[in-house]
C-alpha cells in the first residue's frame, strides 16, 4: 500500500505552494480580462501593426491592391509642400489654443475658488458646461455664430462700429475662427482641472503670506503659480494633444478651408484616406508621424508626472 | 483625451472652499465677484443660448433680425422640420443603440477586468496591465483606417457592430475602476473567502456595491464619449438611416437645400446636445469631481 502511494507521490508537482486551486483561479482571472484583451488587442495593437504596414504600401482606391514601396510615402510626404502646409497649420493651431486656453482656464477658476456665498452652483453650471458638448454640436453653433450676415457674433460687432470679416472663409481669420470654436469646447474642462489644482494647494501658505503683508498679486505670482505648476504641465500637455486632434470643429465649420488655411494633420489624414482618391498607404504614413509626435507628448507627461514639476 | 492625471491617488477637495488668494470674504464685497463670475459664465455659455433660442424663433424673422431671437413670438416649428426634413427619429435611435450598447459593454467589462488585475495573482499580470495602459497613449488618428478596413472586410460598414464593436472596451475604464478596487481592504476579501463566497459573488455584491460612486462617473464618461464620438461614426456609416445624431447634423448642414434653415439646424443641434446636457444637469458633480480626479474625459 505505502508502495503505492510513493509511487503516486513522484507524479504529483512538487512546489507545495502551489495547490491545483490556484490554477484554476488563474485560467479564471484570463476569462475576466478576455473581453478588454481581445477588443484592446483588435481595434488598438494589431491596427499599430497594420497602419505601420499599410503606409509602407501604395494602396489602390478600389479593391485593396496593395504594392510594397518602402518608404516612398515618407519620402513624397516630407517633401510635399501640402504636408508642410498641414504642419503648419496643426502648430499655428496649438500656440494660438493652448496658451490662451489656459490662461483662461486658470483665471477663471482663480475666480471660482473664492468662496461665494451663495450661487456658487449657479456659476460652475454656466462655466463648465461646454463640457458635456461634442465637437460636431461645437462646430454647429459656431458656423451660426460665424455667419457673415445674420451671425450674433457680426451684429454684436456692428453695435459697436466694427464691420465683422467673413470669418470662416477669409484666409486671415479662419484659423483664428475655427481655434476659437475648439478653446471654447475645451474650456470647461480646463477650468475643472485648474480649480481641482488650486483647491489642492495648502491653506497655510496664504495665511502664513498674509502675515507677511503679501498682496493679492503677490499671493498669485509667488505662492498659486509656483503650487499650481504640476497642474499647468498636465494642462499643457493634455491641450497640446487634443489640439494636435482637433477635428470635428474643422469638419464641420470649414472643411480645412479656405483652400487649405485650415487643414491640419487629422484633417488631412481624413480626406486623403475617405475622401475622393482614397491614398490609404499615403494617409497611413502621415497617420504614423502625426502619432509620433502625439506619442512623445503623452510619454513626455507620463515621465514628468513622475518627478512633478514643483510640488509642496 | 488620452492622459491620465497626477491626482488619480489624491483626493478631490470639491466642497473645500474656504479661504483663498483673495482675501477676507465680506457679505457686502461679494457682489462685484458674484457679477463677474456671472458674466463670464453667461459668456461661455452664450452659443449654446443662442442655439436654444434660435430653435425657438421663425425662420423670417431670424434672418431678417437674428437679435429678435430673445423675444417671442417663438414657435415649434423648426423642431418640426428638423425631425421631418431628415430621418432624425432614426438618427436619435441610432445614437442610443450606439450609446447603449457602447455604454454597457465598457462598464461591464472595465469592471471584469479591473477586479481581475486588483485582485487575483496571476502570471503575466503587470506585463497585461502595461499593455492595457498603454493603450491609452495610441492616438485615434493611428488606429482608424486600418480599424476601417478590417471593419468594412468583416461586413460591418453601416452596422451597428461596426458602429460599435471597435468600443467596446475601455482601457481608461479598467484603469479608474481598478484604482477603487485596489483600495477596498484585502481582509474584505479574504473573510468573503473564508466564508465561501466565490470570486463572482464577491464582485458583485461586495466590491461592485462599495465602488458605486467610481463606477456611476465612468458611466458618465462613457456615455458622453460615446454619444459624442463623430470621426469614427462618419467614415464607417455612409448610409443615411445609419446615421448617428453627431453625423446627422452634419449632412443636415453640408445639404445644400437646408443649409441656410438657421432654425431647423439649430432645432436639431438642440436635440442632438440634449441627452448630453440633461447628464450633466443631473450629475455635475459626479462628473467634475470625475474630471478632477482623473484628469480625463469621455
Amino acid at each position: 500500500m505505502a508502495e503505492v502511494v510513493a509511487e503516486r507521490r513522484k507524479h504529483l508537482p512538487v512546489k507545495k505552494d502551489a495547490p491545483p486551486r490556484r490554477r484554476r483561479r488563474h485560467w479564471r482571472a484570463y476569462l475576466y480580462l478576455f473581453p478588454t484583451l481581445v477588443i484592446i488587442g483588435a481595434f488598438v495593437y494589431y491596427p499599430i501593426v497594420e497602419s505601420f504596414r499599410l503606409s509602407l504600401n501604395r494602396v489602390a482606391p478600389f479593391g485593396g491592391t496593395e504594392i510594397f514601396v518602402g518608404l516612398d510615402n515618407y519620402t513624397r510626404l516630407l517633401t510635399s509642400a501640402e504636408f508642410w502646409n498641414n504642419v503648419e497649420v496643426s502648430m499655428w493651431f496649438m500656440v494660438g489654443a493652448v496658451p490662451v486656453g489656459i490662461a483662461l482656464a486658470v483665471a477663471i477658476a482663480l475666480l471660482l475658488s473664492y468662496p461665494v456665498r451663495r450661487l456658487a452652483w449657479a456659476h460652475r453650471m454656466l462655466i463648465f458646461v461646454p463640457v458635456v458638448i461634442s465637437s460636431a454640436v461645437a462646430g454647429v453653433l459656431f458656423r451660426w455664430l460665424y455667419n457673415p450676415v445674420v451671425g450674433h457674433i457680426n451684429t454684436w460687432l456692428e453695435f459697436f462700429g466694427i464691420q465683422g470679416p467673413q470669418w470662416l472663409t477669409s484666409r486671415t481669420w479662419a484659423l483664428f475662427a475655427v481655434t476659437v470654436a475648439v478653446v471654447w469646447r475645451q474650456l470647461g474642462f480646463n477650468v475643472i482641472i485648474a480649480l481641482a489644482g488650486l483647491q489642492q494647494i495648502d491653506e497655510s501658505y496664504y495665511e502664513a503670506a498674509k502675515v507677511d503683508g503679501a498682496g493679492v498679486w503677490d499671493r498669485i505670482r509667488y505662492i498659486t503659480l509656483p503650487l499650481l505648476s504640476p497642474t499647468l504641465f498636465f494642462l499643457v500637455v493634455v491641450n497640446v494633444i487634443i489640439s494636435l486632434q482637433a477635428f470635428g470643429e474643422i469638419d464641420i465649420l470649414t472643411q480645412g478651408g479656405p483652400g487649405q488655411a485650415t487643414e491640419n494633420l487629422v484633417y488631412s489624414v481624413f480626406v486623403d484616406a475617405f475622401v475622393g482618391t482614397r491614398l490609404r498607404g499615403f494617409a497611413s504614413a502621415q497617420a504614423f508621424l502625426l502619432a509620433l509626435m502625439i506619442i512623445a507628448v503623452s510619454f513626455i507627461q507620463f515621465r514628468g508626472f513622475r518627478k512633478r514639476v514643483h510640488y509642496q | 483625451m488620452t492622459v491620465v492625471d497626477q491626482a488619480v491617488t489624491e483626493p478631490f477637495a470639491a466642497e473645500k472652499t474656504p479661504d483663498r488668494a483673495f482675501g477676507e470674504p465680506r457679505r457686502w464685497g461679494d457682489f462685484p465677484l458674484h457679477a463677474s463670475l456671472f458674466f463670464i459664465g453667461l459668456a461661455i455659455s452664450m452659443p449654446i443660448f443662442v442655439a436654444f433660442f434660435t430653435s425657438f424663433t421663425p425662420l423670417g424673422q431670424i434672418l431678417a433680425d437674428s437679435n429678435s431671437i430673445w423675444s417671442p413670438p417663438w414657435t415649434l416649428r423648426n423642431y418640426v422640420t428638423a425631425w421631418t426634413a431628415t430621418p432624425f427619429g432614426r438618427f436619435m435611435v441610432n445614437s442610443f443603440i450606439q450609446t447603449g450598447v457602447i455604454t454597457i459593454a465598457q462598464v461591464l467589462f472595465s469592471i471584469l477586468a479591473a477586479f481581475a488585475f486588483a485582485v487575483f495573482r496571476f502570471p503575466g499580470r503587470s506585463a497585461l496591465f502595461a499593455l492595457v495602459l498603454g493603450s491609452l497613449m495610441v492616438p485615434f488618428e493611428l488606429t482608424f483606417i486600418p480599424n476601417f478596413v478590417l471593419i468594412s472586410n468583416l461586413g460591418w460598414a453601416n452596422t451597428y457592430q461596426g458602429l460599435t464593436v471597435p468600443f467596446l472596451a475601455s482601457a481608461f475604464g479598467v484603469f479608474m475602476l481598478r484604482q477603487f478596487f485596489m483600495s477596498l481592504p484585502r481582509d474584505l476579501y479574504d473573510a468573503a473567502k473564508i466564508d465561501g463566497a466565490s470570486d463572482w459573488y464577491y464582485l458583485w455584491r461586495v466590491a461592485v456595491p462599495l465602488s458605486r460612486g467610481a463606477i456611476a462617473a465612468f458611466t458618465i464618461f462613457s456615455f458622453l464619449g460615446a454619444w459624442n464620438q463623430y470621426l469614427w461614426p462618419l467614415v464607417i456609416t455612409n448610409e443615411e438611416t445609419m446615421r448617428t445624431a453627431q453625423i446627422g447634423i452634419r449632412f443636415f448642414l453640408v445639404n445644400q437645400e437646408r443649409a441656410t434653415d438657421w432654425g431647423a439646424i439649430m432645432a436639431g443641434a438642440v436635440i442632438v446636445m440634449l441627452p448630453t446636457l440633461l447628464v450633466f444637469l443631473v450629475a455635475q458633480k459626479q462628473l467634475v469631481k470625475g474630471i478632477a480626479m482623473t484628469g480625463l474625459k469621455g
